[in-house]
């Protein structure tokens, strides 16, 4: 599996994420193909389940991507979320997985640039640790 | 249950200009299970092509719709009324992928990992899409289209003589007896107790003069500006003594003119780390050092400030306060004014100008500090709109527009969001007034679509949704079991994840179409 690229899933709300996601596109910045955008309304519908599930599937990292704390769409919708993420990855540190590959990021719709990085973070993250269980990735 | 998917993808909008093989992810979607049809147009929002592809789902009875076009709420609005019209397709089974967005640009250097992503995503969509249930929108009408602001200042009468020439009835609430001329009614001695009801049906209860009555409407604007404050700050907590400017200024009114050195800072807080500077301090205090000047001419006065704000007649006031010898010293936020030590009666600063670091000693400290209304907490609490740290009226996101309040169809602006310039304020009560009337002239409100929906089989009636939920829609009902009230749903999802009952779903948004859509977009490799 030496050209195995990593799989990232962001679970992006409809607001600030996606539209930042655009912006980021419409300015020419790049990603890694290895993400996939789940598009959910606010980042506060997002369940430790779905997270978990991405994580069965292959995924190798998920990030939860919502607007600022204080300029959520939804007011207190990405605060919900970040409660989620983190209790999924008190979960996986329980369990011994690396709750790293696990984060909450929050953007507004300008921050085109934020986009691409966060997608770069997760997936140098999803690099180094490699599949769920390989016990690690090309960066050991 | 699962449907019959049309897939039609434009090339114009989503192949990247022939970087992505149409024919490659049309072969794709026409295997794909649940798929009726799948076909390429040149460009989609053309009249005769929409037409042509509504006549074709009906021909192959399919019943939803799946565009690869732009952003959705890019595509023309006639695009989804012609597939509804024709087909008699759902409005809520018609949706859209954007792949120019989400593939081609951020991939233009891997053209072959984009098309294998393209797939990806088609098929991903598709399963979700095959999942989805036809929903119901549903309208409420208004009762009434008024409009209500609180407060007849400088914002508030902007809001409402926007309003009213907009062809509304504006009813203004004024907390003071004074005189106020403006269109509609204005109810002087009035304020606000509670509201009652859903998002452009709400009812008012008022307290003007003596009496209650309620007040049905369909939209509010908050406009209860802001007033001078006790409020410290990081500055005046190192020295008991400073004091508010408004305090000063009584006291110079009252003739009780200090002596020795007084100085004046436009801020509590010189940093910026917990409240700005506002923009009228500095005329406030312009204004005040000359009143000493003038009354006790030996009396040394400083005005230590980032910016100092020279506009129009201000000019001439600079001018003579300078004559009347009273010395102005900039600094900048990075390299802030502090006492040498608590209580020290010396403040260190770095003077802008000059480029020099000076020790002012001082008999008399005072600072400009301005806050939002303190009735706002009342007022929040019967509108149930949020507040800011600082006490302001807080409003919602910016997408929502600037003088939303997270709250349907209430607004704010001016100084009772945080202190802010006449001008500010006018511009702000001018745009709240033009949403207003906007939102009231509607005449009806739309709801229902992607909300949620409880189980009263699973609810264990813990209200956690009713705690979660930002909009008050969940409630218990009369069989002592979760409800939504459809009208204030919005649709986040929120109140899902948490019900530890797992009671709770979201139309299109189900943990099934979410994991079904993750689990087939995970399954390629690219
Ligand atoms: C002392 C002072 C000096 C200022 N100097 C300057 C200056 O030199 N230059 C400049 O550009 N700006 C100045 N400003 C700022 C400017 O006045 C404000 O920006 C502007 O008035 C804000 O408008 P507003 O409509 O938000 O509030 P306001 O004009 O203050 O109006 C608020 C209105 O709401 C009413 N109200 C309050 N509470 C309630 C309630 N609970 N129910 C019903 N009604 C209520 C009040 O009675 C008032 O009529 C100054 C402000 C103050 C307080
Ligand atoms: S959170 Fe779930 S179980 Fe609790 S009241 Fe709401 S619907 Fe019922
Ligand atoms: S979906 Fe959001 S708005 Fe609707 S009831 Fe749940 S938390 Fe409230």
């Amino acid at each position: 599996m030496a050209d195995r690229r990593p799989k990232v899933v962001g679970f992006c709300c409809e607001r600030h994420a996606m539209d930042s996601s655009i912006f980021s596109a419409r300015s020419g910045r790049t990603y890694d193909t290895g993400l996939r955008i789940i598009r959910v309304p606010c980042s506060g519908r997002v369940d430790g389940m779905h997270i978990l599930n991405a994580l069965e599937e292959g995924a190798d990292a998920v990030f939860v991507l919502g607007c600022l704390e204080k300029n959520c769409y939804y007011d207190t919708g990405s605060v919900e979320g970040r409660k989620r993420v983190e209790y999924v990855k008190s979960m996986l540190s329980e369990v011994g997985l690396e709750p790293e590959r696990v984060e909450m990021f929050n953007v507004s719709s300008s921050m085109a640039w934020k986009f691409p990085e966060i997608v770069s973070r997760m997936t140098e993250v999803a690099r180094r640790l490699g599949p769920i269980g390989s016990g690690g990735g090309d960066g050991r | 249950m699962k449907g019959r998917i049309q897939v039609v993808m434009c090339r114009l909008c989503s192949t990247g200009g022939g970087v992505l093989d149409v024919d490659a992810l049309l072969r794709i979607a026409s295997d794909a299970p649940n798929v009726g049809a799948a076909v390429v147009v040149d460009r989609l929002c053309d009249k005769a092509t929409v037409a042509s592809l509504a006549a074709q789902a009906k021909d192959k009875e399919v019943d939803r719709v799946l565009l690869l076009t732009c952003p959705k709420n890019e595509v023309s609005p006639f695009v989804y009324q012609t597939f509804v019209k024709k087909a008699r397709i759902n409005e809520f089974l018609i949706d859209s992928i954007d792949l120019n967005n989400e593939v081609v640009l951020p991939h233009r250097d891997d053209a072959q990992g984009a098309q294998a992503k393209a797939e990806g995503r088609l098929l991903s969509s598709i399963s979700r899409m095959a999942r989805l249930q036809p929903l119901e929108r549903k309208t409420d009408e208004m009762r009434t289209k008024n409009v209500v602001v609180i407060g007849a200042g400088i914002s508030g009468l902007e809001a409402a003589g926007q309003a009213a020439q907009r062809g509304l009835h504006t009813v203004i609430l004024e907390k003071t007896g004074r005189e106020v001329k403006a269109p509609g009614v204005v109810m002087p001695e009035s304020k606000v107790v509670s509201m009652k009801g859903e998002a452009g049906n709400y009812v008012l209860t008022i307290e003007a003069g003596q009496k209650r009555e309620n007040l049905e409407c369909a939209a509010i604007v908050v406009a209860t500006g802001g007033d001078w404050s006790d409020a410290r700050g990081p500055l005046a907590d190192k020295c008991r003594d400073a004091k508010p400017l408004y305090r000063l200024r009584q006291a110079v009114d009252e003739d009780r003119v200090p002596t020795g050195t007084v100085v004046i800072v436009d801020t509590p807080d010189p940093k910026g780390t917990r409240t700005k500077v506002q923009d009228y301090a500095w005329d406030e205090a312009l204004d005040c050092a000359m009143d000493i000047k003038r009354k006790s001419p030996s009396t040394e006065v400083y005005l230590v400030f980032q910016e100092m704000r020279v506009s129009g007649m201000r000019e001439i006031a600079y001018k003579e306060a300078a004559d009347l010898a009273v010395r102005f010293i900039r600094y900048d936020r990075k390299n802030p004014p502090r006492l040498t030590a608590k209580d020290s009666g010396r403040l260190e600063l770095t003077d802008l100008a000059q480029g020099e670091a000076v020790a002012l000693p001082f008999d008399v400290l005072a600072y400009a500090s301005i806050a939002a209304n303190p009735d706002n907490v009342a007022i929040a609490n019967a509108l149930r709109i949020p507040l800011s740290p600082d006490g302001g009226v807080r409003r919602g996101s910016m997408q929502r527009g600037p003088v939303a309040t997270p709250r349907p169809g209430i607004f704010v602006c001016g100084s009772a969001m945080f202190p802010k310039s006449e001008s500010a304020a006018r511009a702000e009560g001018r745009a709240a007034g033009i949403m207003a009337a906007q939102y009231a002239g509607a005449g009806k409100t739309e709801y229902g679509g992607s909300v949620a929906e409880t189980d009263a089989e699973k609810c264990s009636a813990c209200l956690t949704c009713v705690r979660t939920c930002p909009y008050e829609a969940p409630f218990i009902g009369a069989a002592g079991k979760a409800e939504i009230r459809l009208q204030m749903c919005q649709g986040c999802g929120m109140c899902v994840g948490i019900c530890p009952s797992k009671a709770i779903d979201l139309h299109h948004y189900t943990d099934e179409q979410i994991a079904a859509e993750t689990t087939t977009y995970l399954r390629g490799d690219f």
